[in-house]
């Protein structure tokens, strides 16, 4: 942990600033999992940043420690969350649920499943902005129709006393999305907001997201697996793996020229067809039982030295972005 | 669809059920052994006496011909009668049922009220009292036979702390005027509290043992439903946005709970409105579930295929009620 001071709020300072972020699943025993093993990542304000990686890297979880909802089990042995200058770890569940949705509001996939099956869309919607403000049932009603208007739902009058069977997938994306940005959040976080959705509708939501976020001079993290989608909705990318940011920085200089052996075995194996055949990193990711002692990616990387066998290496700044490489 | 076509398809539906639940258990009953002809006329009579009232009865004919004959009679609202009690069974149901439906609801409703608040409160909280408590009553509940249960409790508060009466029928009081059937609803309606006292507290014990087995599964049924929707994204949505727990458990959980308990609920009143043979008998209340058990072994067909029809019945009807409810209440089956 670097323990750096509480900085006065600036208009720099990050609107998200995640340091050292160490999660742990107590089981009772010495050898317990450590899925977050330090992670460092800063949203800007008025930005939008990707977290990408591997299913398993911890993209998800990070989120959920952002909104002070890890999964039961899991606890944070160590770090800082900020927000807007204010430390979220260790914030009474009050005032967490007050952030929550006023703050940062996040939305999953599978938009479908996420809402209620038994209320109206427009209830749902309705009810987030009374929990966040003095709004009446219909005041609230009428924002949500707005809301759901705004967001491109044709007919948002009569939709929002729909339930959510009896909107497609696109359209419930929408609605989910009109309830994230109900009350005005300053970070909206997507987690994977676009998987099972094809691929028309997903450029859809995913410019609609953009445009949506912007217009509110709000922040985006948006969680994805997908590095082609990164690279269309995101100026900034960061690369998670094996519980810890490999790299981060503008999106087109990530993605273009990697600075860390990771990103770019992950990018080979998204160029769709290498010789006939999909690229595979050769070897699997570690085991995250306590603390590595050295770079996470040494077993697989083809650029392997002794000195990355010496210690976890740091995140050191490199021109234009950080990345956590010993040989960058 | 339309409410009104789908309740009549429901309706054509439980004729034809009907008829197989009559075919059936006209079927069972008839090769049953013993005939009936014997226990009308006594072990001493002649042979010509057996033949003649077995001829009065039909008893010779095929069995298909009975059956047919049985039909005809049902459609015109005739039960047949009984020998035993020497009445139609008609009447004798009508005397005797309103019993069933009286402790039957009286059962059902202490049911709810202990085990949907038990299952949802021990599903928010894991491993706590309430979870623990849960698990012993469901647990005591489901394993305890109904009639072993009553005679506990007629041990305890009967016998040794004398705080309930003797079990003996539906009331010792004054019967209050015939309105409904049920004792304690008429009581009510003649305003009569000393006679409402009395039966309402013939009701305690037999409601207290059947609520107790009857909710026992339905308290894990709850929970288990519960815990299911809390964990749902759908929850978990609305608690990233902030919504207050109470509100997520009331608003958002609760009614996705009860849609699927309710229809627990209507296979518990079910069973309790077909009679509950043992309960019955414990508590000796003349309701459906006695007069059926007295009826089969004395060979008394008649009844016992009215009690058969009439479980059946309150079954079909009780889950067309239910699901009418559901078409009103969850949007899903709407649209």
């Amino acid at each position: 942990m670097t323990g750096r001071p509480a900085s006065p709020v600036t208009e720099d300072a990050p609107l998200l600033d995640i340091e050292s972020l160490t999660v742990g699943f107590h089981t009772g025993s010495e050898d317990a999992s450590m899925p977050l093993q330090g992670v460092n990542l800063r949203v800007p304000r008025a930005s939008r940043m990707s977290l990408v990686g591997e299913s398993g890297s911890g993209k998800s979880l990070t989120a959920s420690a952002v909104i002070g909802m890890l999964p039961e089990g899991a606890e944070i042995l160590r770090g800082s969350i900020r927000l807007d200058g204010e430390e979220l770890i260790g914030v009474p569940k009050r005032r967490m649920r007050d952030l929550r949705g006023r703050q940062i509001a996040i939305m999953f996939q599978n938009p479908r499943a996420s809402l209620n099956p038994v209320l109206t869309v427009g209830g749902q919607i309705a009810e987030v902005i009374r929990t966040h403000s003095d709004a009446g049932r219909r005041e609230s009603q009428l924002r949500a129709i707005d809301l759901l208007d705004q967001m491109g739902v044709p007919d948002a009058r009569r939709r929002a006393g729909d339930y959510v069977h009896q909107y497609s997938g696109g359209m419930a994306q929408r609605a989910a999305l009109a309830m994230a940005l109900s009350c005005q959040p300053d970070l909206l976080i997507a987690d994977e907001p676009t998987t099972g959705l094809d691929a028309t509708l997903q450029q859809q939501v995913l410019e609609l997201v953009v445009e949506q976020v912007s217009d509110r001079g709000a922040s985006l993290l948006l969680i994805t697996h997908d590095i082609a989608i990164a690279r269309q909705t995101c100026e900034r990318t960061a690369v998670m793996y094996a519980g810890r940011v490999m790299e981060s920085g503008p999106t087109a200089s990530v993605t273009s020229s990697p600075a860390n052996p990771y990103t770019t075995a992950l990018l080979r194996a998204f160029a769709t067809v290498d010789e006939g055949r999909m690229y595979a990193i050769p070897g699997t990711v570690p085991t995250l039982v306590g603390p590595l002692g050295e770079c996470p990616f040494a077993s697989r990387c083809p650029e392997v030295g002794e000195e990355c066998r010496d210690g976890v290496p740091e995140l050191r700044t490199i021109a234009d972005r950080e990345v956590a490489c010993v040989k960058a | 669809m339309h409410l009104a076509v789908y309740v009549l398809r429901r309706l054509a539906y439980m004729l034809v059920a009907l008829f197989g639940v009559s075919l059936v258990a006209f079927v069972v009953t008839r090769l049953l052994p013993g005939n009936p002809a014997y226990m009308i006329v006594g072990v001493m009579a002649d042979e010509s006496t057996v033949i003649a009232v077995t001829e009065r009865l039909g008893l010779n004919l095929p069995i298909h011909e009975q059956y047919f004959r049985y039909i005809q009679q049902l459609a015109s609202g005739d039960l047949g009668d009984s020998w035993r009690t020497r009445n139609p069974v008609t009447t004798d149901i009508g005397a005797r049922w309103p019993a069933t439906i009286e402790l039957g609801s009286a059962a059902l409703v202490l049911a709810l009220a202990w085990s949907i608040p038990l299952g949802i409160v021990s599903a928010l909280r894991r491993r706590s009292f309430s979870d623990r408590l849960a698990n012993a009553l469901s647990g005591f509940g489901v394993s305890i036979p109904e009639f072993f249960l009553g005679m506990i409790l007629l041990l305890v508060f009967f016998a040794t702390l004398e705080w309930a009466p003797p079990a003996l029928g539906r009331t010792l009081g004054d019967v209050p005027p015939h309105t409904t059937g049920f004792y304690t609803v008429d009581a009510i309606l003649a305003g009569d509290w000393e006679a409402f006292k009395a039966a309402a507290v013939q009701m305690i014990l037999p409601a207290v043992t059947l609520a107790v087995t009857v909710g026992a599964p339905m308290v894990r049924v709850t929970r288990g439903f519960m815990r299911e929707t809390m964990a749902s994204h759908h929850i978990r949505s609305a608690r990233a946005l902030g919504v207050p727990e109470r509100s997520i458990v009331l608003r958002h959980a609760l009614p996705n709970v009860l849609l699927p308990v309710s229809t627990m609920g209507a296979i518990m009143y079910g069973y309790l409105l077909g009679g509950t043979v043992l309960v019955e008998f414990v508590f000796a209340r003349p309701g459906i579930g006695k007069y059926a058990i007295d009826s089969i072994s004395e060979s008394d067909f008649a009844p016992v295929l009215a009690a058969v029809l009439l479980s059946a019945l309150s079954y079909l009807l009780v889950y067309l009620i239910m699901d009418i409810l559901h078409f009103v209440i969850d949007p899903r089956t709407r649209t």
